[in-house]
């Protein structure tokens, strides 16, 4: 089917789909962006016990954890044009670029939703009504009190999500977008070097990935400097234990996603 | 907006004859990766000197890449090699008897096997020290200690982490209709196409991914209950 292997391919196809990284990167950086005012958006109704919207915003996650990513683009793509419709808008010149990063802003979202959830969670009640009873307001209790250390916990599932987004986005090229794997499409059936093609690709997404996961820990032991701190002092193994209880929790693994 | 729900239903009930192949991906790939991912934990955990490294480069490797690049590298080179090999050593097999199928199911153990190793690794590592150094001193064997002591705990704290991974396996398969593979994804484009109503069909396809992972995760609710009896029956 394919031509002979030849390694010569693969350097050669690395700066071609290179050309196409900022595509594949606009689109994680943006659906994250969206995924966080979305994912904001539906944890609040959760977190304050909303009646009506505390079910939507159920319902939702659950169907964008319970459903694998390429239907949801495939509904995205043919099922935002007609909502469109709907409120008079032509979606149909539309680039096949913007559906996707629809989709993936919209699984994000779930996903993000309860990474806010159980971060604030994880934030002990005690310290909250501490924090009210020396006078803080609401604000600076959120602010000073629960975001910083809700922060920590989350980095690294956050993380993971970033760089489940980052390999999600290669399925973008089955509606037709033109990101890094939809070059690579093009490119091996222009060479019939097939087995190059995906050798060059999978090495940048590597590379990504481990990139991303260094500046991610970078973060994280900035963010946990104050555990780091505590823990060298008291009881190492239960402070450790209790971060990673927190981490290794089943409601935060990205489930369905990420592979 | 002009949906039509009836042929909603009729996508639907379509879409089951696709099920099996889904449900065959699934339990295979899952199976084969815990093989894997036991064989990869424990080379990790036990430091086996060149084995350890292999291990930990596989891992890195298959989670730092798309499950697509691994599914297409397998489909695209395994038949190479094949090929290479009946025509060096006179193998009676080709490239072209080999079903598709084979291909997809090849792939996605090999990534779902470095999701389970890292699954399998954090169960094992949750398990007290203390507890292996007591089976050493009551003077059980390495395997004793492993299927007595380590594995059913290990089990318990990854059952949360297991069932993300089958969940991740399963709407994995959906790939396999990129390497012509009749999945309900594929099923989906063919009834997609042939009705000329794709809003509908997605939407029945959704549905029926959407049952079963909300039954995956039921069933895993149920057995966490039940094996967490030894921990006066509350979920870890």
């Amino acid at each position: 089917m394919s031509r002979e292997f030849n390694i010569d391919y693969v350097f050669s196809f690395i700066p071609k789909m290179l050309s196409y990284l900022h595509i594949t990167l606009f689109i994680v950086a943006s659906s994250l962006v969206l995924g966080l005012i979305i994912g904001l958006l539906v944890a609040l109704p959760r977190m304050y016990n909303i009646p009506f919207l505390k079910r939507v915003s159920q319902v939702y996650v659950s169907f964008f954890r319970g459903t694998p990513i390429l239907i949801q683009l495939f509904l995205v793509y043919y099922g935002l044009p007609e909502l469109l419709k709907l409120v008079d808008i032509n979606s149909s010149r539309w680039d096949v670029l913007w559906f996707a990063v629809a989709t993936y802003a919209l699984n994000s979202g779930a996903f993000i939703s309860e990474i806010i959830r159980s971060g604030v969670e994880a934030v002990d009640r005690g310290q909250i009504e501490a924090a009210q009873s020396v006078g803080m307001s609401g604000y600076q209790t959120f602010t000073r009190i629960i975001m910083p250390q809700a922060l920590a916990v989350v980095v690294p599932v956050f993380s993971n999500l970033v760089i489940g987004n980052l390999k999600d986005t290669s399925l973008a090229f089955t509606i037709g977008a033109m990101e890094m794997t939809g070059k690579s499409q093009t490119l091996g059936s222009a060479t019939q070097h097939f087995v190059e093609t995906y050798i060059a690709l999978s090495l940048i997404y590597l590379v990504i990935s481990l990139i991303l996961q260094k500046l991610f820990k970078v973060l994280e032991n900035t963010l946990l400097r104050h555990e780091h701190r505590d823990a060298v002092q008291k009881e190492p193994e239960k402070r450790k234990s209790f971060v990673v209880r927190y981490l290794r929790s089943p409601r935060l693994s990205k489930g369905g996603k990420g592979i | 907006m002009s949906l039509d729900f009836g042929f909603i239903y009729t996508a639907f009930l379509g879409l089951f004859s696709a099920l099996p192949n889904t449900l065959i991906i699934t339990v295979v790939s899952v199976l084969a990766g815990l093989v894997i991912g036991i064989i990869t934990a424990l080379a990790r955990i036990y430091k086996v000197p060149v084995l350890s490294q292999i291990s930990h480069g596989y891992v890195t490797f298959i989670r730092g890449t798309p499950m697509l690049m691994h599914l297409l590298l397998i489909y695209f080179s395994l038949p190479l090699l094949i090929d290479a090999g009946a025509k060096h050593f006179g193998w009676p097999l080709q490239s072209k008897d080999v079903p598709y199928m084979v291909f997809a199911l090849i792939s996605f153990s090999i990534t779902s096997g470095a999701y389970m190793s890292e699954v399998v690794r954090s169960g094992i590592q949750s398990v007290n020290k203390g507890q292996i150094e007591a089976a050493y001193a009551v003077g059980m064997t390495t395997w004793q200690v492993l299927r007595r002591i380590v594995f059913p705990q290990a089990f318990v704290v990854s059952l949360p982490n297991l069932t993300n991974s089958v969940i991740g396996m399963l709407h994995g398969s959906t790939l396999a209709f990129t390497v012509s593979v009749t999945e309900i994804q594929a099923q989906a484009e063919i009834l997609a196409s042939t009705n000329w109503k794709y809003l509908e069909v997605y939407i029945a396809a959704a549905l029926l991914f959407w049952g079963l992972t909300v039954l995956i995760e039921r069933i895993s609710g149920l057995v966490e209950k039940k094996i967490n009896v030894f921990n006066g029956g509350r979920a870890s």
